[in-house]
C-alpha cells in the first residue's frame, strides 16, 4: 500500500521539475506511508517521483521505492499489492532474470521489462503505478482492473503529473483548481463522483483497468486492459450448469481468501454482522490463520436495536477463535473528527464516515492490514436494486414507448409533492425513467435526480455539468455490449462498475489510508470473479447463504438469518442534532441523505480557497 | 506513398503576422519529403516563393463563400486525404465538413482569442469532433477545456518557435544615432497599434515612464508598430510622458534584431496575448522583459532569466519591475533555446505521427 506522486516536463519548453512540489506531494498524503519516504529525480530533472512507504512485503530497505531496475533503465512508484508476485517471479527467474530483493514491486519492473506495457494483465492484486522507461522516454501510468488503488493524473499541455490522491496534485501548488461542472453534478447526481471525473477540471482519474502513456507529445489516449461487462458475458458463456455451483462458490472465495493473506505483516478483517465479513473471518481461521483481530464498530445510539452489529459480531469471531475489537464511537468523537474526516475526503463521498472509524480503530489496535467484506453484495447480489431494478424495467417498459408520458407524469407528481404529497421525490421520475436500465438504475441510487438540481446547484452549471457527464449514457456504458446478460449480471455490472469503483472503493482507500490501513477486497477480484459460477446460477441459488456455508463450521444461523441493514451511521442525525434542527423520532438511516450531501458539498472543494 | 494535408487556414505562406508565421513554421516542419500538404488561404500570395518540398499553397480566396466552395473543389481533387487541418476555430464547420466527406483525421489549431470566448451551440459541437486541437499556449488550452467537452489528452500544445535570426549581437550604435535616441536607457515596444487590441499595455508604460525619468533622466520608449490607435495613443503619450516616447512606425520584420539589440529592455504589460512570441524574440537577442499578467504570456516568459509578468494596473509594481529589470542587465538567451527551430520540428513530427496513428473518429461519407 502506500502514496505515490510524480511529474513529467514531456514538452522541451517545459520547466524542470520543481523537487519543492514533489516534497509538498508526498506531504499531503503522508499518513498513506508511515513507513519511509522516498524522492527520485532523473539526470536531466524532467522526470521525478514521490513514494510513501507502509511496508506490508519485504520490510526492508529492499523494499524502498522509487525503485530502479539493475540497468538503471526503468523507475517505477507504486502503490498496491501484487499477489500472484511469487509466481510471477518464479517465472521470470525461469527466463533467466535475477532477483536483488524479495519485494513484488521488483516483479513490477523485470516484468515490465519483459512485456512491456501488456505486463499489467498478467497481475492479480490491487495496483496503480507510475514506471518511467528512460530508453524510450514515456511513462506508462496504471491501475488495477476493477479500480481499487486509485490515481489521478493532470496534464497542463506541457507537463504531465499524477499521485494517489487529487488533493495531492492540488497541494503540489501547480495545478488549477477551476471547477469541473460534470463531477460536480455527478456528486450530486451519485452521491460520489464518477470517473473519470473529479470536481477538478484539470484533474482526471484513470479509469479502472486501464493505462496511459505519456510520451513526447504527452499523454495518449487511456487504453483499456480489463472489461468487467465482458469478463461477466464471458462467464455467462460458460457452459457450466449449476451442478457443483456451492462447490465452485466456495473453492472461489478459499482461493480469494488465500491469495489476499500474502503479507509480512498480519493480517486482520473488518467484522460485522454481516455475512461477507464472517465468511472471510471463518475462511481465514479455515486455512489456519492463527491469532487473527477482528475490528467491529459500534455506535452508542444503536444499542440495543437490530442496527448494533457488535453483539452478532462477537458471536462470530468467538466461533472462529478471532480476537474481538469492538470499538465505540459516539457522537463527541465524530464531531471531533468531523474537520479531519472531511480534509482527508478526497473527492467529496456522501460515505466512507464507517471506514474512517473502523480503520481509526484497527490502527489504535496496531494493525496495518484488514480484509473487508467489500465488493460481495455486488457479486452475490445482495442490495434491493438486484429485484428493483429489473421489475422496473419489465413493468415500465412498455409505458416508456409512449414519448412524453414520463415527463408529464413527473411534473404533475412533482408539483403535487410540492403542494405537500408525502412521497419521496424522486418518486416523480418513475415513470419516466423506470423504463430502462440507465434510468432505474439512476433512481435507485440517486441523492438527487437531474430535475431537482437546479435547486442545489447553480443552473447554469447544472446545464453545463450535466451535458459532459451525460448521466444515462455513462450508466449505460457501465452494461454495453452487455446484451447477452440476464438481469441479475446486468445488475452486477452496473452496481460494480459505478457505485462500488466510484464511491464504496474510493472511501475505503482515502478512509482506510488516512488511518495508515491497508484495505483488502477479496470480493473485488477478475480472478475470484471469473471463477464463480454464471449469473443465473447465482441469481437462483441464495448466494449469500453459500458463502455463510463455506467455512467450517459454517456461519450461525443467528447471522445467515438476519435482515440485511447496511452499514449505518447515525451521523445524519448528529448533524442535525449540530444544526438545531428538530429531533425525528426514531433512529433516522439517512447514511445518503441529501442534507449530508450539501453538508459535504459546502464544505468547500473548488476555488482559490479550497483545500 | 505518403501521408496527405489539406490545410485551410487565414493566412500562411505570403502574408504577416503571428498567425501566418506560425502556420508557416508548422507547413515547414511537417514537410519531411513524405508529406504532401495542400493550403488553403484566405490571405498571402505565395505565387513564386520557394515551398517546402511536398507543400502547395493555392491563389487566396478571400470571400468566405467562394473559399469555401473553392475548399470543397480543391479537396475533390486532391483526395485521398489523411488530415483536414483547420487553422482557425472560424473555419471549424468547413473542417469538420471535409473531414467528414473525406472520411480524414481533423486537426483543428486554435491560437487564443479565437477561443477565449466560449461559443456554445455549433461550433462547439464542431471542436468537439476534432482528433486533435492544438493550441499555442497553456492558458488557451485551459480555457478551451473549460467550455468544450474533449478529453484532455486529445488537446494538445504546441508553442510558438523562436527564429534563428534572433540571437544575440552588438549594439548597433550607429541605429542609436540615427534614430537620434540619446544616451539614455531604452525602453522597446513591438506590437500593432490597433484600438481592438488596447490590451497590449503601451498606456501603463506611457504613465509610469514620468516617475522613471526621475531616476533615469535620458530614459526613452520606443514604440514599433503602427495602427489605428497610433494619433490616439500619441496624443496620450504626449499629455502624460512629454518628449519620452517615441514612435517610429511599422519596422520590417528584417530589422527587429537590431532593435532589440540596441534597446535595454522590452516592456509590454499586455494581458491577451495568445501567446506572445515577441517576448521570446526580444530574450532571444538578449533582452530582459516586462510582461503582463493574463493570456498566455506565461508560457513565453518561462523564468527570470528572460524577464517578469507583472499586472498592468498595478502601476507601482510596474514602474518597480522595469526598474529592476533595467538594472539586471542582459537576458539570458539559453532560457530561449527549448524554443528553438529544432524543438518545435521535432514536436510537431511527433504530433503527426501520434495523429496518423490514432483510428480515425470519422468515416468518409462518400
Amino acid at each position: 500500500m502506500c502514496g505515490i506522486a510524480g511529474i513529467h516536463a514531456y514538452l522541451d519548453v517545459a520547466p524542470r521539475v520543481d523537487r519543492g512540489e514533489l516534497v509538498r506531494m508526498n506531504d499531503r498524503m503522508v499518513a498513506r506511508g508511515p513507513d519511509g519516504s522516498g524522492l527520485w529525480l532523473s539526470e536531466d530533472d524532467r522526470t521525478g517521483f514521490g513514494h510513501l512507504r507502509l511496508a506490508i512485503i519485504d520490510l526492508s530497505e529492499g523494499g524502498a521505492q522509487p525503485m530502479h531496475s539493475d540497468d538503471g533503465r526503468l523507475t517505477i512508484t507504486f502503490n498496491g499489492e501484487i499477489y500472484n508476485y511469487r509466481e510471477l517471479r518464479a517465472e521470470l527467474q525461469a527466463r533467466g532474470r535475477t532477483f536483488r530483493s524479495g519485494s513484488d514491486t521488483e516483479v513490477l519492473l523485470q516484468l515490465y521489462a519483459e512485456y512491456g506495457a501488456a505486463m499489467v494483465s498478467r497481475l492479480r492484486g490491487m495496483f496503480a503505478f507510475g514506471l518511467w522507461d528512460a530508453d524510450k522516454r514515456t511513462l506508462l501510468l496504471a491501475r488495477d482492473p476493477l479500480g481499487i488503488k486509485p490515481l489521478y493524473w493532470a496534464d497542463d499541455g506541457w507537463t504531465v503529473r499524477f499521485a494517489s490522491q487529487a488533493k495531492a496534485l492540488l497541494a503540489g501548488g501547480a495545478v488549477s483548481r477551476d471547477p469541473d461542472p460534470a463531477g460536480i453534478v455527478g456528486f450530486h447526481l451519485f452521491g460520489s463522483v464518477p470517473e473519470p471525473f473529479t470536481v477538478w477540471r484539470s484533474i482526471q482519474s484513470l479509469p479502472a483497468g486501464t493505462t496511459l502513456t505519456v510520451d513526447a507529445t504527452g499523454p495518449g489516449i487511456p487504453q483499456r486492459y480489463y472489461d468487467h461487462t465482458a469478463a461477466l458475458v464471458e462467464r455467462a458463456a460458460s457452459s457450466l450448469g449449476s451442478a457443483g455451483s456451492h462447490a465452485r462458490v466456495a473453492e472461489a472465495v478459499r482461493d480469494s481468501v488465500r491469495n489476499h493473506l500474502v503479507a509480512d505483516v498480519p493480517v486482520a478483517v473488518f467484522l460485522s454482522a454481516g455475512i461477507d465479513s464472517g465468511a472471510l473471518l471463518g475462511t481465514m481461521a479455515g486455512l489456519g490463520v492463527r491469532d487473527i483481530t477482528a475490528v467491529t464498530l459500534g455506535f452508542q445510539e444503536f444499542e440495543g436495536l437490530s442496527l448494533d452489529e457488535a453483539p452478532l459480531a462477537a458471536e462470530v469471531a468467538a466461533r472462529y477463535g478471532a480476537r474481538h475489537i469492538v470499538r465505540t464511537v459516539d457522537r463527541a468523537e465524530f464531531e471531533r473528527d468531523l474537520p479531519a474526516l472531511l480534509d482527508a475526503m478526497d473527492l467529496p463521498t456522501v460515505d466512507g464516515i464507517n471506514t474512517w472509524f473502523v480503520a481509526k480503530a484497527a490502527h489504535e489496535a496496531g494493525i496495518k492490514v484488514a480484509l473487508s467484506g467489500l465488493g460481495a453484495d455486488e457479486c452475490f447480489g445482495g442490495y434491493p436494486s438486484f429485484t428493483d431494478v429489473p421489475r422496473s424495467v419489465h413493468w415500465l417498459r412498455p409505458v416508456s414507448w409512449l414519448p412524453g408520458l414520463g415527463a408529464l407524469a413527473r411534473r404533475a407528481l412533482t408539483g403535487a409533492i410540492a403542494a405537500g404529497l408525502r412521497v419521496h421525490p424522486k418518486t416523480a421520475g418513475v415513470l419516466q425513467y423506470g423504463g430502462n436500465w440507465a434510468g432505474a438504475y439512476l433512481l435507485r441510487r440517486s441523492v438527487y435526480m437531474p430535475w431537482e438540481l437546479d435547486d442545489v446547484l447553480d443552473p447554469a452549471l447544472v446545464e453545463e455539468g450535466l451535458r459532459r457527464l451525460k448521466p444515462l449514457s455513462r450508466i449505460a456504458a457501465a452494461i454495453h455490449g452487455g446484451h447477452m446478460l440476464g438481469d441479475f449480471d446486468r445488475v452486477s455490472a452496473l452496481e460494480t462498475s459505478l457505485y462500488m469503483r466510484n464511491q464504496l472503493l474510493r472511501d475505503a482507500d482515502w478512509a482506510g489510508m488516512s488511518h495508515s490501513i491497508e484495505i483488502r477486497v477479496p470480493f473485488v477480484d477478475p480472478v475470484f470473479l471469473a471463477a464463480l459460477p454464471p449469473g443465473p446460477v447465482l441469481a437462483g441459488m441464495n448466494a449469500k447463504d453459500a458463502i455463510a456455508g463455506v467455512p467450517n463450521p459454517p456461519l450461525p444461523d443467528s447471522v445467515r438469518h438476519r435482515r440485511k441493514t447496511g452499514f449505518s451511521t447515525p451521523h445524519g442525525r448528529w448533524l442535525r442534532d449540530a444544526a438545531g434542527a428538530p429531533r425525528q423520532h426514531g433512529i433516522d438511516l439517512s447514511a445518503a441523505s441529501r442534507a449530508w450531501a450539501l453538508n459535504v458539498w459546502r464544505a468547500g472543494w473548488t476555488g482559490p480557497a479550497a483545500v | 506513398m505518403g501521408s496527405r494535408i489539406l490545410a485551410l487556414v487565414g493566412d500562411c505562406y505570403g502574408a504577416r503576422g503571428g498567425i501566418a508565421r506560425y502556420n508557416q513554421d508548422l507547413f515547414d516542419s511537417l514537410a519531411d519529403g513524405s508529406v504532401e500538404i495542400l493550403i488553403l488561404a484566405r490571405h498571402g500570395d505565395a505565387r513564386g516563393m520557394v515551398l517546402p518540398t511536398g507543400v502547395r499553397q493555392n491563389p487566396p480566396i478571400f470571400g468566405r463563400f467562394s473559399f469555401s466552395l473553392a475548399s470543397i473543389v480543391a479537396a475533390w481533387r486532391f483526395r485521398p486525404i489523411d488530415t483536414v487541418f483547420c487553422g482557425h476555430v472560424f473555419m471549424a464547420p468547413l473542417g469538420f465538413l471535409l473531414a467528414r466527406l473525406f472520411g480524414a483525421h481533423y486537426w483543428l489549431q486554435a491560437h487564443g482569442t479565437d477561443i477565449w470566448k466560449d461559443r456554445r451551440g455549433l461550433v462547439r459541437r464542431l471542436i468537439e469532433y476534432a482528433d486533435l486541437v492544438t493550441t499555442v499556449s497553456r492558458e488557451t488550452r485551459r480555457i478551451l477545456l473549460a467550455w468544450v467537452d474533449l478529453p484532455p489528452e486529445r488537446v494538445r500544445v504546441l508553442p510558438d518557435t523562436v527564429q534563428d535570426v534572433f540571437a544575440p549581437g552588438p549594439a548597433p550604435a550607429a541605429l542609436r544615432d540615427r534614430l537620434k535616441l540619446g544616451a539614455g536607457p531604452i525602453l522597446l515596444t513591438v506590437g500593432r497599434l490597433a484600438s481592438n487590441e488596447r490590451y497590449k499595455g503601451h498606456e501603463p508604460v506611457f504613465s509610469v515612464l514620468a516617475g522613471l525619468r526621475e531616476k533615469f533622466p535620458d530614459l526613452i520608449h520606443v514604440v514599433a508598430g503602427d495602427g489605428d490607435d497610433r494619433a490616439r495613443l500619441e496624443a496620450v503619450a504626449d499629455e502624460l510622458a512629454p518628449g519620452a516616447v517615441r514612435f517610429l512606425g511599422f519596422v520590417p520584420d528584417a530589422d527587429l534584431p537590431d532593435l532589440y539589440r540596441l534597446a535595454d529592455l522590452y516592456v509590454m504589460p499586455s494581458t491577451e496575448e495568445g501567446f506572445g512570441i515577441v517576448y521570446l524574440e526580444a530574450a532571444a537577442c538578449g533582452l530582459r522583459v516586462v510582461g503582463g499578467k493574463g493570456g498566455g504570456t506565461a508560457d513565453a516568459i518561462p523564468d527570470e532569466r528572460v524577464g517578469v509578468i507583472v499586472d498592468p494596473t498595478d502601476r507601482p509594481a510596474l514602474a518597480a519591475a522595469i526598474e529592476e529589470q533595467l538594472q539586471r542587465g542582459r537576458a539570458d538567451p539559453a532560457a530561449v533555446e527549448p524554443y528553438r527551430q529544432a524543438h518545435f520540428v521535432a514536436a510537431a513530427r511527433a504530433l503527426y505521427a501520434r495523429l496518423s496513428t490514432q483510428p480515425r473518429r470519422m468515416t468518409s461519407g462518400l
